[in-house]
């Protein structure tokens, strides 16, 4: 079959990714792009028998190279030479995002438009002359909706068309540029007699050294050195000559051809009434209701993901009112309920029938208890994975993301934070795998790393399970379980802004949050699609990444705890190579109350994941339910709020250390992270602890 | 300031108020990235929103949320 290479590009906000998943229909392989954090997604599709292969370029409001996205955009074209270079544009604010088509077309020559959101524009009374336009632009435009899957067929005929050279242009785009040309065409000349940067085209990177692009200058040194000064010259004759930044310049020029084509092309019939996302946004973005509403939907929607996955806080509040039957069952019938009696019933099931087939000893435990009970942690993240995906990614596609960014901004500054910051720290609450890797999408890069390593702080869906479990061994009233659990989330916010500000004045040597600067775009309907898939995507990306890890850690755990300087044990947990290194730690939890080895194991297992802290109370007590488990152990209440501290703050598990190793990308960081967590959770206990004896709770 | 005359910083615009981009006072790579968003000198901004925290623009028919600090370097004549 016929192949070709087709890149998806455009600003943030105009729908690349619905059109990239309409296109390919999901069937996506995710990476990242070469030695840097940023997605890169790619999928196929096939049109009239020709196999179009689809990159989706990182979303950029420009290809000037300021930024990682911006730079790995250009060099895709420049150097892979897509057959086509598909360009999205938001037909509701063309004046805005034609600015990136214009930069394409001055770089590259097969160009298809997608002008989307073409529903939405007929809707407010936006009419485009998509002829006209052609005709300026010299390539074709096809009026589409993403969302609705209207146009696509048509986009793809254009798509291929274009890659057989038909209907494309034959030279790049020339944009006026004032009075700016005789010096463009006098460095072109230079480059051409040179022989320099060739693999770009000679007008463009004539027009970019004008603009001061930084990447060209560095190439330029690095080819040839002896031009530079000669292009210094030429760029201060036509500064003066013109008597205006050339950067400032260009930027405008190309604006003023934009509105050249918008002006002959656009007819916009103004709507009197304001729109919905205009009185919408009338209370989101109001200083003192905005973040109210903002936390307010963020909360219910955790309150659902909650529920869906562990039944909290339904079962307490149902406990509350009375109905303690009904509680247990949404207990029961929650996702990870669920997926903990699969399991259970499927490593009986193994054990029974490698027993009656002659197995005994050993392999039976690897295979039952370490590997398929390993498996068991693997698969209980995919929910929790998955819906704090789906709501990222829903509430990132609404538009509701940007404006609660907006209205927290005020709050975060004073913590050397912008409103951004807002997005890992709600995400933690979800999984703090999701909640770093999330960080990607901050613009200041010191920002970045700073969330990345105090968003872990955040207790994440599997702390929250244990928090309970818990919360539930030292107390049987619904309120004082509420109030443990409402205690160690709200203290968790408050670290996570105190340890963000003191790394960033101690670490980073930050003086002020970064400046938000920011693109609101008109709220929406989330696309069930996109969102879907951007959840599948990036659960199986983390799967993939950290699943041998965890199964890896899941056996090596398993041996320790069932082997000793005796071998292998067959359930006698007192002598393994675990309790031994429980022993060593214990006069280490002893400090913070918890003098038992055992407690020491479970914070060991709880590295691996935090589910494990309550499997290993089950394993060492024999007792099957983990609330039992805690209470046979003699967990008191003193002891519960120091157990409560020590877990939700120190190493949330060996998958975020993986995640944060492939972000931070610099050991000591990572390093840092770590002793700073482990630190905040032994501090933290140990004074509730003391506290607590002093003023007499045992 | 004489050539600051009937210029008021854009962070000092009040909700509903129009005005036009005349000069903006940031380093040299944040006035182009500013630049490519739309905010060029001579386009006409409207300021939907500006309270506390971040103030909400409308030009070139996107809707921008600006941190006051840059709003305090982009100067607006008032219209």
């Amino acid at each position: 079959m016929a192949k070709i290479l087709a890149a998806l590009a455009g600003t943030p906000n105009v729908g690349k990714s619905t059109l990239f998943n309409r296109i390919t229909g999901g069937d996506v392989h995710v990476a990242n792009w070469p030695g840097v954090t940023l997605q890169r997604a790619e999928g196929k599709t096939v049109h009239h028998g020709i196999e179009i292969n689809i990159v989706d370029l990182p979303g950029t409001y420009s290809l000037s190279a300021r930024d990682i996205g911006e730079r790995v955009a250009r060099d895709f074209i420049v150097r892979k030479k897509p057959d086509v270079l598909v360009v999205v544009v938001d037909a509701t604010s063309l004046k805005k995002s034609l600015y990136f088509a214009v930069m394409a077309l001055e770089l590259y020559t097969r160009v298809v438009i997608a002008l989307n959101m073409i529903d939405a524009a007929d809707k407010r009374g936006i009419h485009i002359d998509v002829d006209g336009m052609e005709a300026k632009l010299g390539v074709p435009i096809v009026p589409i909706s993403a969302l609705k899957g209207i146009g696509i067929g048509v986009l793809l005929d254009r798509t291929l068309d274009v890659a057989q050279g038909i209907k494309t242009r034959k030279e790049l785009l020339k944009v006026n540029y004032n009075g700016l040309e005789p010096y463009i065409y006098k460095i072109e000349k230079i480059l051409k007699n040179e022989n320099a940067l060739n693999h770009y085209p000679r007008i463009w990177t004539a027009i970019r050294l004008f603009e001061g692009d930084e990447v060209i200058v560095e190439e330029l040194r690095e080819e040839k050195p002896e031009l530079l000064p000669k292009i210094e010259a030429l760029k201060e004759k036509a500064r003066l000559e013109l008597g205006e930044d050339l950067g400032r310049l260009a930027i405008s020029s190309r604006y003023s051809f934009i509105d050249d084509i918008t002006k002959s092309s656009v007819i916009e019939v103004r709507l009197a009434a304001p729109s919905f996302s205009e009185k919408l946004d009338r209370l989101m973005l109001h200083p003192l209701l905005g973040p109210i509403i903002s936390a307010f939907v963020i909360l219910i929607t955790f309150f659902l993901i909650f529920a869906i996955n562990t039944g909290f806080p339904l079962n307490l509040l149902l406990e509350y009112a009375g109905y303690k039957e009904l509680a247990s069952l949404v207990e029961e019938y929650s996702l990870s309920g669920i997926l903990g009696s699969a399991f259970d019933l499927l490593s009986s099931g193994i054990k029974a029938w490698m027993t009656s087939i002659g197995y005994s000893g050993w392999t039976v435990g690897l295979l039952a208890d370490g590997i398929i009970d390993s498996l068991g942690t693997l698969i209980s993240f995919v929910p929790l994975l998955l819906l704090a995906y789906i709501f990222l990614g829903a509430m990132q596609d609404s538009g509701l993301f940007p404006r609660a960014a907006v209205s927290f901004d005020s709050l975060f500054r004073k913590f050397g934070l912008s409103g951004k910051a807002f997005f890992p720290a709600a995400l933690g609450m979800g999984c703090s795998v999701a909640a770093v890797t999330s960080t990607r999408a901050m613009d200041d890069d010191r920002e970045r790393r700073v969330t990345a390593m105090t968003s872990p702080l955040i207790p994440c869906q599997a702390r929250l399970l244990v928090l309970l479990t818990i919360a539930s061994a030292v107390s049987s009233d619904p309120l004082s379980q509420s109030a443990l659990t409402i205690f160690i989330y709200v203290l968790s916010f408050i670290l996570y802004l105190l340890t963000s500000n003191l790394l960033n004045k101690l670490v980073f040597k930050i003086e002020y949050a970064p400046d938000l600067l920011m693109e609101l775009p008109p709220y929406h309907r989330p696309s069930l699609r996109v969102v879907w898939w951007y959840a599948r995507s990036n659960t199986e990306h983390f799967l993939r990444k950290a699943g041998l890890l965890i199964l890896g850690l899941g056996i090596v755990t398993w041996f320790l705890l069932n082997f000793g300087s005796l071998g292998y044990l067959s359930g006698d947990i007192a002598n393994s190579f675990a309790a031994y290194i429980g022993n060593i730690l214990s006069p280490i939890t002893s400090l913070i109350g918890l003098p038992d080895w055992r407690y020491a194991l479970a914070f060991e297992v709880g590295f691996v994941a935090k589910e494990g802290l309550l499997i290993t109370f089950s394993s060492v007590t024999g007792v099957s339910d983990p609330v039992e488990a805690l209470r046979v152990i003699g967990l008191t209440p003193l002891k519960g709020v120091s157990m409560a501290l020590a877990m939700s703050y120190y190493v949330p598990c060996m998958a975020t250390v993986a995640a944060l190793i492939t972000e931070l990308r610099v050991g000591r960081y990572v390093l840092l992270t770590i002793l700073m967590e482990l630190m905040i959770a032994f501090v933290l206990a140990a004074t509730a602890y003391w506290t607590g004896l002093m003023l007499g709770f045992t | 300031m004489d050539h600051n005359q009937g210029l008021v910083p854009l962070s000092i615009m009040r909700s509903g108020q129009r005005g036009r981009i005349i000069t903006l006072n940031v380093g040299r790579g944040q006035a182009r990235r500013l630049m490519e968003m739309g905010l060029l000198p001579g386009e006409i901004v409207d300021i939907l929103s500006n309270s506390a925290g971040p103030i909400i623009i409308r030009v070139r028919d996107v809707t921008l949320a600006l941190g006051r600090n840059i709003a305090s370097r982009i100067w607006i004549e008032a219209m």
